[in-house]
């Protein structure tokens, strides 16, 4: 049996896939002090619910938004840094440029370490690795004592060259250790040993800033579980959709700070895959933010450098600045500040605006009664008659739309002299709009039509806005898969256990024998093999993909190929084919192996395939219907109210709603929808 | 044609989509630093007339030279462009900008007609003359520069032209790095070309032409529009650099900025300095590319960069100037008299749009070039960069450790030097007080230090803002000066701003760059803001007295009534 949990901002969503194959769910308020208690309060009444014992669960998997929330709302670890005496700015330098051009009122995002906790000691390490003037260690006592007194809580450590040769970082790692136990530690060879100073000492900084956060919550995640008996391993979703143990994603937090929204997208990528769907749009839409990630040939959209920065965070392959530069791998994820929880109002040039402020899980929506009275997008849907008036998350969160009513009215309606569902209406739109430019941020932008794109919307909220977005988009179809509203969780199911060798090479092919490729690969698959044992993967179930990496001499980059075989010659021409593939000319300079990867699969028993889902029968709703404003200007429409399950493989027109335990969705007068295999509600737009 | 908005936005970046791909390409492929890490390059998309309709984010100062440029190569070759031409051309008496800047055009061709042109502009690390980089302030002549290209096809329906090629590498001192860069801008070119072909086979090439036509019109009309807001009137500045490293007589540019009744502008730099003896001379291309982009800096981003923003702009500027010189004119230092264009016509536009425009930055990128030849005999050359600081504004400080806003440059990063040169850089860092004291102060400016570990090396600088330092707005201060130092033992000497000298090995070379002028009165400043930058360390306690009156306890916080009694003196002043 496993187990997948989905902390977002407002709900924690939780999934069983039981002994029979049955996935059931549950969500619950998320708890933001600790988001631990929410998941163990959740998980252990879903089992008793389903009267399954808590020693059967064989593996916990977790993605978390504890690492973005905790730089997004500058919470993290009071932070020293440690550098060789002349380079402490390094961190605030950064690499100069500006993120967009010719714009002068441009902000460049304040360091997450001060200046005055930035500190130099004497030691230099030289280009080739060898020491040039030893460390000074009384120096870093004293710098230990000045950030301890000024009760810096954790500490990054990067020195110049330390790439080549990590000896001075390792010993003031111990000294460190030694006389300041206080303080958590992270050095920079452990994290990225990489060359570009600026780049590893931002991924070091970021690391050093979510140790407190993470390790305090994963730590109270681990003791919940191990209380109400469950002793299964907790596996951290990363933020290229793999997964990490817990013990070393408290090491190097930085590796899932976008752990939250990468299972979604792995499941859609699978349920793409199961369709026959290579190209699509994945769109998210949670209480807090909405996210969009592009699906190109069944592969979710990589980076292997992102900038973490507020308001709308997109990765950009070759603009730097603007944000806190990670250089770890990740999905390449637009993110904006717009929920169901997102807060409605009035700006001071009386202008209406949604987000990026969320009313969160507590006190949430107007309509949940528990003490905010400002106007949510939630609030909104409530008074158009999108969301059932009665109760939320399959009717455990009892609501009050007169409570909507009230906050639109007093918030928005009576400030801009509108009738009420005019308001409504109004945050409505500017919560699409929002959207919308996370959706063109990956495709307009990008130079990709999204009039070519599939929309596979999930999350609560998902289907309640996704056909609005498609509209504005000219796409012609919706996707809402299964479980939408925790299809987050679902997704991690599907997830693979990764295991990455890497060695790094740096050796001219003309250098390299048959013999040299040979025994390095040997090295790499023993060391990948031996890993994925420890997580409980037999030989028989390991499956490998090789890949080098190339250049020619004196490019800053390399060209990955697939390459299975040892043979230097042989890869040296699939090289010149991809090279000339790609940039259209032949080199005849020399070429280098920079690097050398194994990419290793632990083959789940248990993987979740989307082909053969069987999902737990919800309780039989009663028909209904009710009153849905679809359109600003045109009357209500008396509008039937289904489950999925009354959709058949035939489209049905709307005007529809699909209610479901934890997600709704919109099927509008001018579309249709239907059922397909696998149990997708795929809606048709004119 | 009917436009539609959806196609219209896709099409719209859809094109700046293939200009960053194509500048990403350069950085992955490209063999020196100045390229791939520094990024002083740049790429866009031309229209089939050779009107440049799309950029990358890469830098904008080379982008408004693309139509003189694109003018010289369609005047050389007319129709005689074929699938599979590129042609190259670096001469600033062709259209080009300084002989370091390649420019590479490749024709796309669809049915038969030529429909866009992928264009890429690459700082090259050498191209010959008289010392390592070709980029030296004390040339005379352009002779001495290196080698001149006029347009010329380097590819000729696909056929590498043997010729040029060799011609090439045989007059360049690092001839496999020119030659791997050079083949950068063939490939990223390609990427364009195939990104563009996407793009007319998804939408249909006529139609796409048309977009072209629109997105044009689209930023002039953008542009006039905005241009009709402002007061109408003649608006003047004069800023200076420092000398041309034969004589200190400072070098004024002038300018006279009219705002006219139909949304247009006329910038008239007459009363600038004649042409001067070294290498500062400006063509121009370059100062009309400086002039676009300095106006395109007060409107509204939203504007798209293509030459309906330049068609708004008329610049007036006498011959045989330094901004507009004749043959034998030397050019390969341009860029510095750019930058002080730059800073001239914000000047200017700071009368007409007060609310956007911030006090002086660092002046531009100081250029540090050392070369010399390894242990074994074979020659490197370092062109580094230094970048930057901006001056306070209308409604916040100014950044530091960031690109002149007139471009859009990175820097080496230090581990990348010293893996790839014989060199050590000893220290990266704000130089404190080098700010303008303002309501909001100046960014502070950076300093850079060299240890040279060759036998010996060639050092060239070319920096500036020493005499003339960066000015303030609205009662704030000027910016500090820009300092260079050479240590040899443990004696530490100044060094002129523009200086080419043979140096030891083991000498430290120190450069400091001038910081960003204040916006409005210091004594505007809030003390707790004074108490921040103290506790950084970015100003000195005795900067804080005597440039906003404020005082300190022990502790470093703010003595309000020390400061009060402080300010109260400073009063009838």
């Amino acid at each position: 049996m496993r187990v997948a949990v989905d902390i977002g901002g407002t709900f924690t969503d939780i999934v069983v896939l039981s002994p029979d194959g049955v996935l059931h769910e549950s969500k619950i308020a998320t708890t933001p002090d600790d988001p631990s208690r929410a998941v163990v309060a959740g998980l252990e009444a879903l089992l008793r619910e389903l009267a399954l014992a808590p020693q059967l669960v064989a593996e916990v998997r977790h993605g978390t938004t504890v690492g973005s929330n905790t730089i997004l709302q500058r919470t993290g670890a009071r932070t020293g840094l440690i550098t060789t005496r002349g380079f402490r700015d390094v961190l605030e330098i950064g690499r100069i440029r500006m993120p967009d051009m010719f714009d002068l009122s441009w902000d460049k995002p304040k360091p997450l370490v001060a200046r005055r906790y930035r500190l130099e000691v004497g030691e230099r390490i030289a280009a080739d690795g060898s020491v040039i003037e030893p460390l000074n260690e009384r120096e870093v006592v004293a710098a230990g004592e000045r950030l301890a007194a000024a009760g810096i809580e954790a500490v990054a450590v990067c020195l110049l060259n330390s790439y080549r040769n990590p000896l001075h970082e390792r010993a003031i790692e111990n000294i460190l250790r030694a006389h300041f136990p206080q303080l958590l530690v992270t050095a920079s060879y452990a994290v990225l040993p990489e060359r570009k100073e600026y780049e590893r000492t931002s991924t070091t900084v970021v690391n050093a800033y979510l140790l407190v956060a993470m390790r305090g919550y994963l730590r109270n995640l681990e003791a919940g579980l191990r209380a109400i008996g469950i002793q299964a391993p907790i596996r951290v979703i990363t933020s290229n959709g793999g997964m990490l143990a817990a013990p070393s994603a408290c090491d190097t937090p930085v590796f899932v700070v976008a752990s939250g929204p990468a299972g979604g997208v792995i499941g859609a990528a699978r349920l793409g895959q199961a369709r026959g769907w290579s190209d699509l749009i994945v769109f998210d839409m949670g209480g807090t933010t909405a996210k969009a990630v592009i699906v190109e040939a069944g592969r979710p959209s990589m980076t292997s450098e992102y900038e973490f920065r507020d308001g709308i965070s997109s990765s950009s392959r070759f603009v730097k600045a603007g944000g806190y530069m990670l250089k770890v791998p990740a999905i390449d994820i637009a993110e904006v500040g717009a929920g169901g929880g997102s807060l409605a109002g009035i700006d001071r040039g009386g202008l209406l605006t949604v987000g990026p402020q969320s009313a969160g899980a507590v006190p949430g929506p107007a309509c949940y009664g528990l003490g905010n009275d400002r106007p949510t997008v939630t609030d909104a849907n409530l008074v158009l008659g999108f969301i059932n008036p009665q109760a939320l998350a399959g009717g455990r969160l009892p609501i009050e739309k007169s409570l909507s009513a009230g906050a639109v009215a007093a918030h928005v309606a009576e400030p801009l002299g509108l009738s009420l569902v005019e308001a409504a209406h109004g945050i409505r739109a500017v919560a699409n709009a929002a959207m919308v430019r996370a959706v063109r941020a990956v495709t307009v932008e990008r130079g990709r039509d999204p009039r070519d794109l599939t929309l596979v919307a999930f999350g609560g909220n998902g289907g309640i806005h996704a056909t609005d977005l498609a509209r504005d988009l000219g796409i012609g179809r919706v996707v809402v898969p299964p479980l939408a509203g925790v299809f987050s969780a679902v997704g991690m199911l599907a997830a693979d256990l990764e295991q990455v060798g890497l060695r790094t090479v740096t050796r001219c092919l003309d250098d390299l024998h048959t013999a040299d490729l040979a025994a390095a690969k040997l090295d790499l698959a023993d060391g990948v093999a031996a890993r994925l044992a420890a997580d409980g993967f037999g030989k028989d179930r390991l499956a490998f993909r090789w890949e080098a990496d190339l250049r020619h001499e004196g490019q800053a980059s390399e060209l990955t190929i697939h390459y299975d075989g040892d043979d230097p010659a042989e890869m040296r021409r699939h090289f010149i084919a991809e090279y000339e593939k790609t940039y259209g000319y032949r080199d005849d300079s020399p070429i280098e192996l920079v690097k050398l990867r194994v990419i290793g699969r632990g083959l789940s028993e248990q993987r979740l395939d989307f082909k053969r889902l069987t999902i737990a029968a919800p309780a039989a709703a009663a028909a209904a219907r009710r009153h849905v404003h679809f359109q600003r200007g045109r009357a209500a429409t008396l509008t039937e109210i289904v489950p999925r399950r009354a959709l058949a493989r035939r489209p049905r027109g709307g005007p529809l709603i699909v209610e479901e335990f934890d997600a709704t969705i919109v099927v509008p007068p001018d579309a249709t929808a239907h059922l397909d295999t696998i149990g997708n509600i795929v809606l048709e737009l004119d | 044609m009917q436009i539609d908005p959806i196609t219209f936005a896709v099409i719209k970046s859809g094109l700046d989509a293939i200009a960053d791909d194509m500048a990403y390409t350069v950085i992955r492929i490209a063999r020196s630093e100045i390229v791939k890490d520094v990024m002083d390059f740049s790429a866009a998309i031309c229209a089939t007339d050779g009107q440049m309709v799309a950029q990358a984010k890469t830098i904008a100062q080379h982008l408004g030279a693309v139509p003189e440029a694109m003018a010289a190569v369609l005047a050389k070759f007319g129709t005689d462009l074929n699938e599979g031409d590129a042609v190259i051309m670096n001469d600033p008496y062709h259209g080009g900008m300084h002989l370091p800047d390649i420019f590479m055009f490749m024709p796309l061709f669809e049915a038969g007609r030529r429909r866009a042109f992928a264009v890429v502009i690459c700082h090259h690390t050498d191209v010959g003359g008289r010392v390592p980089g070709s980029n030296a302030s004390d040339s005379t002549e352009i002779y001495q520069e290196g080698l001149r290209i006029p347009p010329l096809k380097l590819y000729d329906r696909g056929r590498l032209n043997e010729t040029l090629a060799t011609m090439i590498k045989i007059n360049v001192r690092v001839p496999e790095r020119v030659w791997g860069d050079l083949s950068a801008q063939y490939a990223a070119a390609q990427v364009g070309k195939r990104g563009l072909n996407k793009l007319l086979q998804r939408y249909g090439a006529d139609e796409v032409e048309a977009y072209m036509a629109e997105l044009i019109d689209y930023a002039e009309r953008s542009t006039r529009a905005e241009i009709k807001d402002w007061t109408k009137g003649r608006y003047e500045f004069i800023d200076h650099i420092d000398g041309d490293g034969f004589t200190d007589r400072p070098i004024p540019i002038k300018v006279a900025v009219e705002v006219r009744a139909d949304g247009s502008l006329l910038v008239d730099y007459t009363g600038s300095s004649p042409q001067v003896k070294g290498a500062l001379n400006s063509t121009l291309s370059f100062t009309r590319s400086l002039t676009y982009l300095s106006v395109r800096c007060v409107l509204s981003r939203e504007i798209p960069n293509n030459v309906g923003v330049f068609r708004c702009i008329e610049v007036k500027v006498p011959e045989a100037s330094v901004l507009n010189p004749v043959l034998p004119g030397p050019c390969a230092a341009r860029a510095l008299t750019g930058y002080r264009v730059f800073d001239t016509v914000l000047g200017a536009l700071a009368q007409i749009v007060p609310e956007r425009v911030p006090a002086a930055g660092e002046g531009g990128n100081s250029v540090v070039c050392i070369s010399g030849l390894r242990e074994n005999r074979k020659p490197f050359i370092i062109v580094d960069m230094i970048c930057g600081a901006w001056g306070g504004r209308p409604d916040k400080d100014g950044l530091e450790a960031v690109t002149n806003a007139s471009q859009n440059l990175s820097n080496m990063p230090v581990e990348v030097m010293e893996a790839e040169h014989p060199v050590r850089v000893e220290e990266y860092a704000f130089v404190p007080d080098s700010c303008g004291a303002g309501r909001w102060r100046g960014g502070v400016g950076l300093r850079r230090s060299y240890r040279i570990l060759a036998r010996e090396a060639l050092l060239q600088l070319r920096t500036d803002r020493v005499a003339f330092r960066p000015y303030g707005l609205a009662g704030g201060g000027p910016g500090g000066r820009s300092q260079n130092f050479i240590e040899i033992g443990n004696r530490r000497e100044p060094l002129p701003s523009k200086v080419t000298m043979t140096v030891p090995q083991a000498a430290l070379i120190v450069h400091e760059q001038a910081g960003g002028g204040g916006f409005g009165p210091p004594l505007g400043r809030d003390p707790h803001r004074v108490e921040e930058d103290l506790a950084d360390g970015k100003i000195s306690a005795d900067f804080a007295r005597r440039h906003y009156r404020v005082v300190f306890d022990e502790n470093g916080k703010v003595d309000a009534e020390g400061t009060a009694r402080l300010r109260q003196q400073a009063a009838p002043r």
